[in-house]
């Protein structure tokens, strides 16, 4: 584990992610880690989520998905096949996405710190400008785009 | 559609007349749970928060149906979990019920602060259906023969 006073490692975020990844979504489809992708969110199409930390550190921590992706875990984690799903539905399902991500980014920082409830958007994420990017892990899961990234204050 | 892990439960179990009652505020989090516990044999009921898991405990009491079993997230709207471990805690007819923390809050003082308002037992998202069913085993809520 490797913790700057700005955030998380890389490595920490995408071994967490993997982890929540796995342990909900299976390994059949891996997630493979993307090293060229663009400082946009690469989906015209996209749900996003973000979650806060407050208290020993301050810094959010969003969850960027692909429609298509979105929709497939969502799938997953409601165990319905061919069912329509709603698009709270997949706001729910992308927000216990962000949660757990989030909740272990939190436990890597110093605390102790209170977790917000999940903000979810069907779109890209838009982030606060007194905040910036700290670390940031794209993906791709099934050929589709998937990013988490750490934001923190300005030093 | 590929299946996701969690639907591979340890073992399918018959009912084992014992229920449990599912408080999160995800509803994805809820089915998962409900997957692996009806999995488990238990009967299930949910709630999204804790003040509708309340609602539900006290319905339950008066039909003399109080579960065996809680599964409680932390981080909810309207009533947190930890507020609802204290507020059950304070009954005495529900003194029975076995509470288990299920949740992204892995800091050691909020374990600690969950075990002694009357948690039984913490599990830490992401988990898979084993860790689940361990703890429950622990707690004698299901039988040993589970996990061979």
């Amino acid at each position: 584990m490797t913790v700057t006073q700005t955030g998380p490692a890389l490595a920490d975020v995408q071994a967490i992610t993997e982890q929540v990844w796995s342990s909900f979504l299976g390994d059949e489809e891996p997630l493979l880690q993307r090293f060229d992708a663009p400082s946009a969110f690469p989906a015209e199409q996209a749900w996003s989520a973000a979650v806060s930390v407050h208290g020993g550190w301050t810094g959010s921590i969003t969850v960027e998905l692909s429609v298509a992706v979105a929709q497939a875990l969502t799938h997953l984690m409601l165990a319905t096949d061919d069912e329509p799903i709603e698009d709270a539905d997949i706001a729910d399902a992308v927000g216990e996405l962000v949660n757990m991500v989030g909740g272990n980014v939190k436990s890597l920082m110093p605390g102790p710190s209170a977790l917000t409830l999940p903000v979810v958007a069907a779109g890209r994420a838009a982030h606060a400008t007194d905040l910036t990017e700290v670390a940031r892990f794209d993906a791709v899961w099934g050929g589709e785009p998937v990013r988490v990234s750490v934001h923190a204050p300005r030093a | 559609m590929t299946q996701s892990p969690m639907d591979q439960s340890p073992t399918d179990q018959r009912p084992t007349g014992q229920s449990a009652l599912i408080v999160d505020d995800s509803k994805a989090m809820r089915s998962i749970l409900r997957r692996i516990v009806a999995g488990l044999g238990f009967e299930t009921t949910e709630a999204g928060h804790g003040q509708e898991a309340l609602d539900h405990l006290e319905a339950a009491t008066a039909i003399g149906r109080v579960p065996d079993l809680c599964l409680i997230d932390w981080n909810m709207p309207v009533m947190d979990g930890y507020t609802l471990i204290t507020e059950i805690r304070k009954r005495p007819e529900w003194r029975n019920v076995t509470l288990m923390m299920v949740t992204t809050e892995s800091e050691q003082g909020q374990i600690v602060r969950a075990l002694a308002a009357g948690a039984h037992e913490y599990v830490i998202k992401p988990f898979t259906p084993d860790a689940i069913a361990e703890k429950l085993e622990l707690l004698g809520l299901v039988s040993k023969g589970v996990l061979a």
